[in-house]
């Protein structure tokens, strides 16, 4: 069984699990669904998929609980699916562990491609000290970034911005999570600060500023670095 | 004003003692020309006295008087002295004229008087209820009629009068009309209701419900029945009855104009909201039905028959176009349904106004392709407080707005300025722009141009000045000079404080 393929589908309208189903099987994925959290947990559990997608607002179990409940011991990427207008809920469930997230209605490419960048996410490793994004090499252990082969001169906030981001490739992160990891606790509301350094490190990494591709904005929610 | 104020002290004493006081004292002023036979005149000084009482005290007391001067008169003067006895006839004869003279004179002089208080009266209340016509017909609004009401009650009657209003559904209304720290309880409240029902008075000093606290009086007009007046009455209003009435008249009067006159207002704001609701329903109901007809003929096609490739692919692009109208439409009504139940809560964070561009301009990639997007920013734009996700949904329409209405390879420009506080974001087309006699309603609900070619159900500029106002900011159109319209958005907004900043830069 090839357990890289398998994606789970946890949500409460028919229409959407078929179209999924529809959707996903064209792609090459083998599709389980579960019509609410209780079931979702217990397929999720018995056939460890390689991907969750999950629906916040689920008959009988809180979205956001089911998302919990998963994380206590599923290591593997959940992808949220939430209405229009809930940037908070689309925030707590982030930091509840969620990778990424749509807004329906979505398009499905966008789902796809999501999909994918998720899979691809694999957690940092401690052998693992130099990224690469196309033209731009980070260094980890020695601090220093290059870009063209060309050296940066980055100040050491902007180098733990980029590197937080960087580590976490493909993956949205909200702002509070950022001012917390870079700044501190005391710093999380703080955003001016993280705006400011975005728009300082997007005109050192990005080829047009005014235009990013590498430090991408999720309006109203956080950063994303890369595709 | 010395004769005023002794009348005022005299009116004070018993009026009957006082002639009777008088009379005697006359009497004793003549008694050393008794015996004389001067009597005749004291007879006429008697009978000045007597004139003299009757010009200010009641009929009562003037009869005294002129009883007690002829018995006086007989006893003391017509001889013989001390006695009621007359010897002589044509003195007898003169004692009954001097009797009824002083009588009829007395009783004539006070039918005068009380007539001339009277005539008075009448011309005081006249120019009274002229004062209360003229202000009343002054006073606008139900506040300002009742407020003239009351203080105009207070001044010519000397009572509090408290006036409960029927609510405009002909039942007494019990709260909003009550004055302030007055209440009815229950069964006066009953009582009330039945003086408004029955058009009758009722109450103490009337004919029903005798036992009450309170007086209570109907106010009728021809058409409405303004309400009712409740007073607190220490005695019964008396002659003063059909004056009362006459104001009460007339307070009904404007009551009454101000109930027509709001009755006539909410039949237009019944046709106002009618006509809106067929609008909305019309506009609505084709919005929808275009796009969902669309996708079901689309979609029929592809199952039913074999197409072609490019047929297939064109069908799908109509579905596809269909169902982002759609998504667009169900998009503007749930926002306009947040700003009607005043659902709105701004969450104000910094924001790089080049982020928002961005996603709005990657939006609506395929809508701005056809033209020359143009994107000024100032130079050096500081970070501002703004709530995203609704500023991204105004840009978003007008953007949309510019796509529609603008010809192709035309340009289509956002420009952005921080100005003494304030982000000023300008959003231009070089499209018609707007009739210069619709361009002040652009902004209403439902508004559409007459005879635009873009569907849409006229919200998205309502939605947009919704928003803006959210912010506490303003938006306006003008149709520019060299063509097109140029909508100006401007939002109060902080710069950061990034002076802590700095410690990092090495």
């Amino acid at each position: 069984m090839n357990e890289n393929n398998t994606i789970l589908v946890i949500d409460d309208e028919l229409q959407i699990r078929r179209l999924l189903e529809i959707t996903l099987s064209a792609s090459g994925y083998k599709i389980i669904h579960s019509s609410n959290g209780k079931d979702g947990l217990i397929d999720a559990a018995s056939h460890h998929p390689s991907l969750i997608i999950l629906d916040l607002g689920l008959p009988d179990i809180d979205g956001q609980e089911v998302l919990s409940k998963l994380k206590e011991w599923y290591d593997k990427p959940v992808i949220v699916l939430s209405v229009r207008d809930s940037e908070e809920d689309i925030i707590k469930a982030l930091d509840n562990g969620a990778n990424d997230y749509l807004t329906k209605p979505f398009r499905s490419g966008e789902l796809l491609a999501r999909i994918r960048a998720a899979l691809r996410y694999k957690p940092v490793k401690e052998n693992e000290p130099v990224l690469e994004f196309e033209t731009l090499i980070i260094d980890l252990p020695n601090r220093t970034v290059k870009k063209d082969g060309e050296l940066l001169k980055l100040t050491s906030t902007e180098f733990s911005l980029l590197a937080l981001l960087a580590k976490n490739q493909g993956r949205v992160l909200t702002h509070q999570y950022i001012l917390k990891e870079v700044w501190g606790y005391s710093y999380t509301e703080q955003t001016q600060y993280l705006r400011v350094f975005v728009a300082q490190l997007r005109k050192k990494i990005e080829n047009n500023p005014s235009k990013p591709v590498l430090l991408v904005t999720e309006s109203g929610i956080g950063y994303r670095f890369g595709k | 004003m010395k004769i005023k104020e002794v009348a005022k002290y005299f009116s004070k004493v018993n009026p009957y003692l006082l002639s009777t006081l008088i009379v005697g004292f006359t009497a004793l002023l003549c008694l050393p020309f008794s015996g004389t036979q001067s009597y005749h005149v004291i007879s006429f000084i008697l009978l000045f006295v007597v004139s003299v009482l009757a010009t200010f005290l009641g009929i009562g007391p003037v009869f005294l008087a002129a009883t007690l001067s002829a018995l006086v008169w007989n006893f003391f003067f017509i001889p013989p002295h001390f006695t009621f006895h007359i010897a002589r006839a044509e003195d007898i004869l003169m004692f009954l004229m001097f009797f009824t003279i002083a009588i009829l004179n007395g009783i004539l002089t006070t039918r005068i008087r009380r007539q001339e208080r009277l005539a008075r009266e009448r011309e005081i209340r006249t120019e009274v209820l002229f004062k209360l016509t003229s202000e009343l017909s002054k006073s606008s609004g139900m506040d300002e009629v009742l407020r003239v009401a009351i203080s105009e009650i207070n001044k010519n009657f000397g009572f509090a009068p408290f006036f409960i209003l029927q609510d405009g559904n002909e039942a007494l209304f019990h709260s909003v009309w009550l004055q302030k720290n007055r209440e009815l309880n229950q069964q006066e409240f009953d009582i009330a209701n039945w003086v408004f029902n029955n058009c009758q008075k009722a109450g103490k000093f009337s004919t029903a419900f005798l036992t009450e606290k309170y007086s209570y009086y109907p106010l009728y007009g021809a058409r409405v029945k303004p309400g009712v007046v409740v007073l607190e009455l220490e005695n019964a209003l008396g002659e003063k009855e059909a004056y009362w009435e006459t104001f009460l008249a007339l307070i009904s009067n404007a009551l009454e104009r101000e109930f027509l006159g709001e009755l006539a207002q909410k039949v237009r704001f019944l046709d106002e909201s009618d006509r809106l609701y067929k609008t909305l329903f019309n506009s609505i109901s084709h919005e929808l039905r275009i796009p969902v007809a669309t996708i079901l003929g689309s979609a029929d096609t592809l199952i039913s028959s074999k197409q072609d490739e490019n047929t297939q692919k064109a069908l799908f692009t109509e579905i596809f176009t269909a169902s982002l109208r759609l998504n667009r439409l169900i998009e503007n009504l749930l926002n306009m349904s947040r700003l009607e139940s005043g659902r709105i809560t701004v969450r104000l964070d910094w924001y790089d106004i080049n982020d928002l561009f961005n996603k709005v301009s990657q939006d609506l990639n395929d809508e701005l392709k056809p033209f020359n997007v143009k994107i000024n920013l100032q130079e050096d734009m500081p970070l501002v407080k703004i709530d995203f996700g609704l500023m991204e949904q105004v840009l978003y329409n007008l953007l949309f707005n510019a796509c529609q209405h603008a010809p192709a390879t035309t340009s289509i420009g956002i420009d952005a300025n921080y100005i003494e506080g304030e982000l000023v974001i300008q959003v231009w087309d070089e499209g018609a722009g707007f009739p210069k006699n619709v361009i002040n309603n652009v902004f209403d609900k439902f508004y559409r141009v007459n005879g635009s070619k873009t569907g849409g159900l006229g919200l998205g500029l309502s939605i947009v000045k919704g928003f803006i106002e959210a912010h506490k900011g303003t938006v306006s159109v003008e149709n520019q000079k060299k063509g097109g319209a140029i909508f100006t958005i401007k939002i109060p907004s902080g710069s950061p404080d990034i002076i802590n900043m700095q410690f990092d830069e090495t």
